[in-house]
């Protein structure tokens, strides 16, 4: 059963449909792609899934749970875990003590008993970023950056993993490596929700995709059905002149090679 | 019947005015995203030039108004967005806030200087006393009509400018998405000048109206009579002007009534119409929904670094050691500034963990200062022990209270809530004939074998509590809560995506932040021993507020250096000619738009630069190693 559902969800900024009638879903021990052009309202849906944003109507069905009306901390603590488009790190904090932070603050609602320490270098190693724990993360890379992110998120032991853009600043050694942590994730029982514009990334780690266009769901299925989907082809580069042989981008075209980020 | 008429012309008069300058602090805010507190302070400024050039040098009035709000007002304006305005990051409300606050001070610091208070002047009315016409058998003046009409001209030329012309919906759309109104060819600088020129302009144009209508040219009235602006801007969530203007006019009504229908000569109603606008700002306040945490715009600079255990260990021995070493050399008055410096000292460190560690803004704190004072007599009358503990607790419920109703809302609600209470408590409570509207006297602090009597003994005292309270307070913020206030301060948003509770953090760190206020202010008052309602005039918690990120907010040091300054500044002023003899106002203000260029303060840019000089001799000593060992081989002399 999945683990996140909307029902319909629907955002209109002034006479805009940011979302209209939105329905997706994420199940545990998966990696579903959540992809569409810019504008398409994959950043808006999620700010709606973490509760910083209220709908204009629909549900957002957590387990099985109507948390529409909950507050963002209240969510986060029955399991979303999330990175952000534009990046939201501590930054006066060293990434350390980004992580750290966030293992206390759990153990204090969860009153388990945690050893943060252990936890805290756990996920430092599990990320990648032992050697740049003492710096603080307002100096980091890009790149780097999203990976404290990423740890932020972990620490937090989420059910449901929302990355919004994480392949954004990542070489291609890195976003190897993050492809395979995100199958990592997912072998764990966590249900991911990708949102990327790297196509290569996307198609490798993500075995459902599901399309957004200018606030509609217009398509779902995996990677290869997607790829063949005409409206999707349509809603990337245009309906009215379809490219000669199909979608070009190496993402999308099947071809694999480079890093393919699409508009 | 006829005396309701006349209040409610009254009061459309009133409230017309709050309207005009209300509006003016919506353009600002609309269009730049800079909320202005001096705006107040800046339409003083041009009402006292006014007058300057009307009476003073004899003007004609069209052309003396037309100086001042069709010349100088814009240039101020348009001058101030361009050369201050336009270099600060909105997203960082912190440092917005102070900037303006600065800019309030130093408006009123500048008017005192050149238009001293103890000469009397005034502004005559526009028309003479003829000049009325006569509505159901009520009088209406020329001057109330006059109000009246400006503000409805103002309100239709704001719309149709606005909103209709390409002009003013770029200007609105600057505030939305700056970078996006650029590419798209304008110049987002002079847009943003314009709206500050037709800004400060609209406050001119109030200050001036309020100064002739009531003939009360006085800096501290037309200063903050913006704050009743603020109450009808806020109405209007400092974006829709026709609700601006609705909250402005039941704004002046209220006010105009109260004065007709309530009559009473003492006790906290007697203050009412003084306080209606506070009352209307906090109850706006109130009903305001929950704002959205809002993504993706943490403020961009460099954060300050946090002192080891050992270093903040070390400081605070310094300070015990310097105020030791400094006592033979202390007298008379000197020893009394630095006895009260101390005392804001240790009011500065609640600045440092509410501002610098919590980022939150509080214009209160003397507020706080002046309950610990005023408690500390009342539960200690013998200045014991027990009273001072009792004190702080009290301070920190009160505390937890007054910041209630904005601790959902943004850093700008708090700041503009604070002030508004803060007005209300001094006027409702410190200025009532039973608390502190007369001299109290307070005892000085009695402690178990330690006698503060003396004033070199108290200044011991207050420097070893400075110390320790100041290595606590560093300590909160290496600790796991000092975290959390930081990850609060540095993304709001982030943090309730792990799970935090914002409001339950942002309490605790009120709740800590007022405690040590209040008993700051028990000391102050033990240190004093003779207070009243004045040394705790509303408007001063600003000082201590903005002298603190002056020398740097995130430090417990800058605490010290900044109630030192603040005591000492009168002391030194009487000396200095006469331009300056408003020191500390000048030197806060201009101390504080300081921050534009060092946004985390003086001790942190002092710091780093001594840093960066040792850095850079670390660096170059290795250097000279492989020379001295070439000109051996090269068989030059070591010492040539």
């Amino acid at each position: 059963m999945a683990f996140l559902q909307t029902h319909e969800i629907s955002m209109r900024f002034g006479g805009i449909d940011a979302l209209d009638a939105v329905s997706i879903s994420a199940e545990p021990g998966l990696v579903t792609g959540l992809i569409g052009p810019n504008g398409a309202g994959k950043t808006t849906l999620f700010n709606i899934i973490t509760g910083l944003q209220p709908p204009t109507s629909g549900q957002v069905f957590l387990d099985g749970r109507d948390v529409t009306s909950m507050s963002v901390y209240r969510r986060a603590r029955l399991g979303i875990g999330r990175t952000f488009q534009r990046l939201e790190i501590f930054g006066s904090l060293s990434v350390r003590d980004n992580i750290r932070v966030t293992v206390e603050v759990r153990r204090r609602w969860s009153r388990q008993r945690i050893d943060i320490k252990h936890e805290t270098d756990a996920i430092l190693a599990r990320v990648g970023l032992e050697e740049f724990a003492k710096v603080p993360a307002d100096t980091l890379p890009t790149g780097s950056a999203r990976l404290v992110e990423l740890g932020r998120a972990l620490a937090t032991r989420p059910r449901l993993l929302l990355l919004d853009e994480p392949g954004s600043g990542l070489d291609a050694a890195e976003t190897e490596a993050f492809g395979l942590l995100l199958a990592d994730l997912a072998q764990d029982g966590l249900a991911v929700l990708l949102v990327e514009h790297d196509m290569d990334l996307v198609m490798k780690a993500c075995s459902h995709l599901m399309v957004l266009d200018f606030g509609e769901f217009i398509a779902s299925g995996t990677p290869e059905e997607i790829r063949a989907n005409q409206q999707v082809q349509d809603a990337y580069l245009g309906a009215e002149e379809p490219p000669v042989g199909g979608i070009t981008e190496p993402g999308l075209a099947g071809a694999g090679a480079g890093a393919g980020a699409l508009p | 019947m006829s005396l309701f008429i006349g209040l409610t012309i009254a009061g459309l008069a009133t409230g017309a005015i709050y309207a005009i300058a209300a509006s003016g602090l919506v353009v600002t805010y609309t269009t730049s995203g800079v909320f202005n507190f001096a705006h107040g302070s800046l339409g003083m400024l041009m009402t006292f030039l006014y007058w300057q050039l009307r009476v003073a040098d004899h003007w004609a009035g069209p052309w003396a108004l037309g100086a001042v709000l069709l010349v100088a007002a814009p240039i101020v304006g348009a001058g101030l967005q361009l050369s201050l305005v336009r270099w600060i990051d909105i997203n960082d409300t912190g440092i917005m806030l102070v900037m303006t606050l600065a800019l309030l001070v130093l408006g009123m610091g500048v008017a005192y200087a050149i238009w001293p208070a103890d000469t009397a002047r005034a502004l005559g009315p526009f028309f003479g006393a003829a000049a009325f016409v006569t509505f159901l058998g009520q009088r209406i003046t020329y001057e109330q009509l006059l109000c009246i009409g400006l503000a409805v001209a103002v309100a239709i030329g704001l719309r149709l400018f606005l909103f209709n012309t390409r002009l003013g919906i770029t200007m609105r759309a600057v505030v939305d998405d700056r970078p996006l109104v650029a590419l798209n060819g304008w110049r987002t600088a002079k847009l943003n000048a314009l709206s500050w020129a037709i800004g400060i302009s609209l406050g001119a144009l109030a200050a001036i109206l309020q100064a002739t209508l009531f003939d009360d040219l006085s800096v501290l009235n037309l200063t903050f009579l913006v704050v009743n602006s603020f109450a009808a801007a806020m109405l209007g969530r400092l974006r829709n002007l026709p609700l601006t203007f609705v909250g402005a006019l039941v704004l002046g009504l209220a006010a105009s009534y109260v004065t007709g229908y309530v009559h009473t000569q003492s006790g906290p109603l007697a203050e009412l119409e003084t306080v209606l606008p506070t009352l209307f700002l906090v109850i706006v306040l109130l009903a305001l929904p929950s704002v959205r945490l809002r993504v993706g715009a943490p403020p961009a600079r460099r954060s300050p670094r946090i002192a080891s255990a050992r270093v903040s260990g070390i400081q605070s021995v310094l300070v015990i050691v310097v105020a030791v070493v400094a006592l033979p050399f202390l007298h008379g008055t000197n020893l009394g500034a630095v006895n009260q410096g101390l005392a804001l000292a240790i009011l500065g460190l609640a600045v440092v963990l509410l501002s610098g560690y919590g980022g939150q803004l509080n214009l209160a704190m003397y507020t706080f200062l002046g309950l610990g004072a005023w408690l500390f007599t009342k539960l200690s009358p013998g200045g014991g022990l027990g009273g001072l503990v009792l004190v702080t607790l009290i301070g920190a419920v009160a505390g937890t209270l007054f910041a209630l109703p904005a601790l959902r809302l943004r850093g700008l609600e708090l700041a503009l809530s604070t002030l508004a209470l803060s007005e209300l408590v001094w006027y409702v409570l410190f200025n009532q004939s039973n608390v502190m509207e007369n001299t109290i006297t307070i005892h000085r602090l009695r402690l178990p074998f330690i006698s503060l009597q003396g004033a070199r003994a108290n200044l011991v005292f207050l420097a070893v509590v400075f110390a320790l309270l100041a290595f606590g307070v560093a300590a909160i913020r290496r600790s796991s809560f000092g975290r959390l206030l930081a990850a609060t301060k540095d993304s709001p948003a982030g943090c309730a995506t792990i799970g935090l509770n914002l409001s339950l953090t942002k309490i605790g760190i009120t709740a800590l932040s007022t405690a040590l206020a209040t008993f700051a202010g028990a000391l102050y008052g033990s240190t004093q021993q003779q207070v009243t309602a004045n040394d705790f005039y509303f408007y001063l918690g600003l000082f201590i507020v903005l002298i603190v990120y002056i020398w740097g907010v995130h430090s417990p040091l800058a605490a010290l250096f900044g109630g030192l300054s603040l005591a000492i500044f009168p002391v030194i002023a009487p000396h200095l000619p006469a331009w300056a003899s408003q020191l500390t106002y000048l030197a806060v203000g201009f101390g504080a738009l300081g921050i534009v260029i060092n946004p985390n303060g003086t001790l942190d840019a002092v710091s780093s630069r001594v840093r960066a000089a040792w850095e850079n001799r670390q660096i170059r000593r290795p250097a000279a190693a492989p020379l001295r060992e070439e000109a051996r081989l090269l068989g030059i002399p070591a010492d040539s």
